[in-house]
């Protein structure tokens, strides 16, 4: 249900502190959207090496090229050097005069240092990609296209960038360009944003902080991920089991053959975080007025695909 | 409890003699409780330390238990962990809008210069709304910071990674910028008269800028120039100052720390990091590994503590038991491999700080994260601390002290 408002338009923003694991929550989503035959776009932003989503989903990495890596699921690595190219040749066109655009240090020292405009270039492509249509049967070629937004300091920033350049420069193409995305991203219809967190205090506090400037800034938050849960695992007799063997001293091995003090101990480490788990659960419900969706802390060697699979069915039953 | 005395590694003497730590890494993985630990032990080892967020999230407040750091300097009580600490700790969160007002006043030169700049619509938006601001500004307040006589070491938190070399290569960005001939020969000879019109664009340049007319506009590049031409005055002023942040950030008195999780990806990210701060003959420090998960079988009761008796388990806790230690075990193994591929990519310092009980976000638990890092403290002023007892006892009970 939750997951059906998530994904009921066309663009969907994720953001939330940085290592909350948005990448790894957008490309679940993604894969989710993409096993209902929604063609869908993943896009990142100028991660530092590859496309993190590939990497996750087991393929070779991706550049700045939209590539389909499983069925209906495409990939995309923004990088804004390479937007701001796409732009000058697609207003250009004349190849001898953007090679010397863009090969002049004068061309590279204002991109570096002019502010916001990296941004502006980077959401102006995505609302390019998000306005995209087929050749002859003018469908939109992305069904929806989920952001990987920066990390929430920044990533607020980067959502604000339209509203300070149009505020800044109210006419010309840049502040038509800037209003036009703030349009899109205002726009209830098409637009959704998620946050993501963890159940720790540091990200909790961030998701409420973002929540609050994203309603202030005229953008649609519509539901919260709490990623990294630790669910129950015992019940409660039994946790009250491990806790009485934990502090008798007991040692031996269980029936699997596994140490038992040591199994005690990783038991106790778990019912710890789940107490926390809950805890921050509980905090974020009463302080945020959204749908929250959970998905549980993995224990995988490296985060692939069997992992992703197992958090896009959670996903789904969400 | 009695602990052994840990030696003084790389980190803990970069923490008795630097005068800035800029602590970088990407996000969240503790940068932020990381540099705050730095600033609580640091004080309790007799430093005049404040610790600097330029993150605009302002995490640090929810670090040191504060709702709210004002941009200035603010004194925190250490009373919660000694009674008489020898050093003195002070935080702030960098604010911008207000860094970027100060120094316009401060530099602008005359009335009339200081009122365009701070009436110019561009400099109101651009200022206080767009990234990228933050880093020169944070280049701004580090050179201020690094001379205030009230501190004599400056811990700087810096945002994620992507944004922190932004942050390193601010001041030679902007060097490079007001270098370029974008202002001189550019901008300045059709702006400077006020007004625009593409028949003067024709002549030197006019080609080049025809094409920004197309794909920026007239007006964004009016509404900059003018933003530049208010600035004329500074000019001079901003490269002299990114010049000696340049410096600053190269020189002995500085160090960095780079701070990662025990995953392959943040940690493959401070590798990075580690690589470009070498390249660009960037002091290096250490690295710091939060978080790090305990291997369970290596971490049972210690054997006194056992009775050596096998109780009877029922098999469904047993078989929940069993699944947790797998899961908890491949965690931590997994981490392990992760840092070892570190230790052999850099051969560097590293400290693990083990994944403590309880989420830090108070002064108590920014101590406990210290101690995992430097160990307990031992005050550097003898006498003080044969007066009043060790601070690792106060540390300890922190409840006698209140």
């Amino acid at each position: 249900m939750i997951l059906d408002e998530l994904l009921a338009r066309r663009l969907l923003i994720l953001s939330g502190k940085g290592g909350v694991g948005k990448s790894v929550v957008g490309t679940a989503l993604a894969t989710a959207a993409s096993r209902r035959g929604k063609h869908v776009l993943f896009v990142e932003i100028d991660t530092p090496r590859v496309a993190e989503a590939a990497r996750y989903l087991g393929s070779p990495p991706v550049g700045g090229k939209e590539t389909e890596i499983s069925p209906g699921l495409f990939t995309l690595n923004l990088s804004p050097a390479l937007v701001m190219e796409e732009y000058v040749r697609h207003t250009v066109r004349l190849e001898l005069l953007i090679r010397k655009i863009v090969e002049s240090p004068v061309y590279h020292r204002f991109l570096a240092a002019a502010p916001g405009l990296k941004e502006l270039m980077v959401l102006g492509k995505i609302m390019t990609l998000e306005e995209a249509r087929e050749g002859w049967s003018r469908r939109p070629r992305y069904d929806l296209i989920i952001v990987d937004a920066p990390a929430t300091g920044h990533g607020l920033a980067f959502l604000k960038v339209p509203a300070a350049a149009s505020a800044a420069v109210p006419v010309g193409p840049v502040a038509s360009n800037a209003k036009k995305i703030l349009g899109l991203l205002r726009d209830p219809e098409r637009t959704a944003l998620a946050i993501v967190a963890i159940p720790e205090e540091m990200a909790v506090v961030e998701a409420a902080e973002f929540h609050k400037m994203a309603v202030d800034t005229g953008m649609h938050p519509r539901a919260l991920v709490l990623n990294g849960c630790h669910e129950a695992r015992f019940t409660k007799a039994q946790e009250a089991e491990i806790l009485r063997l934990a502090s008798a001293g007991v040692d031996g091995r269980l029936p699997s053959g596994a140490p038992l003090a040591a199994a005690l101990q990783a038991a106790r480490r778990h019912i710890r975080r789940r107490k926390l788990t809950r805890f921050y659960t509980q905090r974020l419900r009463r302080a945020l007025p959204l749908p929250l969706i959970t998905l549980p802390q993995l224990f995988h060697d490296e985060m692939g695909p069997k992992a992703i699979s197992l958090l896009a069915d959670r996903l789904e039953a969400a | 409890m009695k602990r052994r005395p840990q030696p003084r590694g790389p980190l803990a003497s970069a923490l008795d003699d630097k005068n800035i730590l800029i602590v970088c890494g990407s996000g969240g993985v503790g940068k932020t409780t990381t540099a705050a630990a730095f600033g609580v032990h640091g004080a309790l080892r007799g430093r005049r330390v404040l610790v600097c967020t330029i993150d605009p999230s302002r995490r640090l407040a929810t670090s040191l238990g504060l709702d709210h750091l004002p941009d200035k300097p603010r004194l925190l009580s250490l009373a919660r962990l000694a009674q008489e600490p020898a050093g003195s700790l002070w935080a702030m969160t960098l604010d911008t809008k207000r860094t970027f007002d100060r120094l316009v006043e401060r530099y602008a030169g005359s009335e009339a210069a200081r009122k365009r700049i701070l009436e110019n619509r561009f400099y109101q938006h651009v200022s206080a709304a767009m990234a990228g601001s933050h880093e020169y500004m944070a280049m701004e307040k580090l050179l201020e910071l690094a001379a205030d006589p009230r501190f004599d070491l400056v811990v700087l938190d810096t945002p994620p990674t992507r944004h922190a070399l932004d942050f390193l290569e601010a001041p030679d960005r902007l060097m490079g910028f007001l270098d370029t001939s974008i202002l001189k020969w550019f901008l300045k000879p059709y702006f400077a008269a006020g007004r625009l019109t593409l028949k003067v664009a024709t002549r030197t340049g006019g080609v080049a800028l025809r094409l920004v007319d197309r794909f920026l506009g007239l007006q964004f590049l009016q509404e900059l120039s003018e933003f530049f031409l208010a600035f004329e005055a500074m000019y001079d002023g901003f490269k002299e100052r990114a010049a000696k942040v340049h410096g600053l950030l190269r020189s002995a008195s500085s160090g960095f720390v780079l701070v990662a999780s025990p995953s392959r990806q943040t940690l493959d990210e401070a590798l990075y990091f580690y690589r470009r701060l070498r390249e660009g003959g960037m002091p290096f420090v250490s690295f710091v590994v939060n978080r790090v998960h305990a291997d369970p079988d290596e971490e049972r009761a210690p054997k006194r503590q056992r009775t050596g008796s096998t109780p009877r388990i029922a098999p469904a806790l047993s078989d929940a038991l069993t699944q947790v230690l797998a899961d908890q075990t491949v965690l931590a193994r997994s981490e392990r491999r992760a840092v070892a591929r570190l230790q052999v990519d850099a051969d560097e310092s590293l400290v693990l700080v083990p994944e403590l009980e309880a989420d830090v976000h108070d002064m108590k638990g920014l101590a406990q994260v210290a101690e995992a890092i430097f160990g307990t403290v031992e005050s550097r002023l003898p006498r003080q601390t044969r007066r009043h007892g060790t601070s690792s006892e106060a540390l300890e009970s922190p409840a006698r002290t209140r």
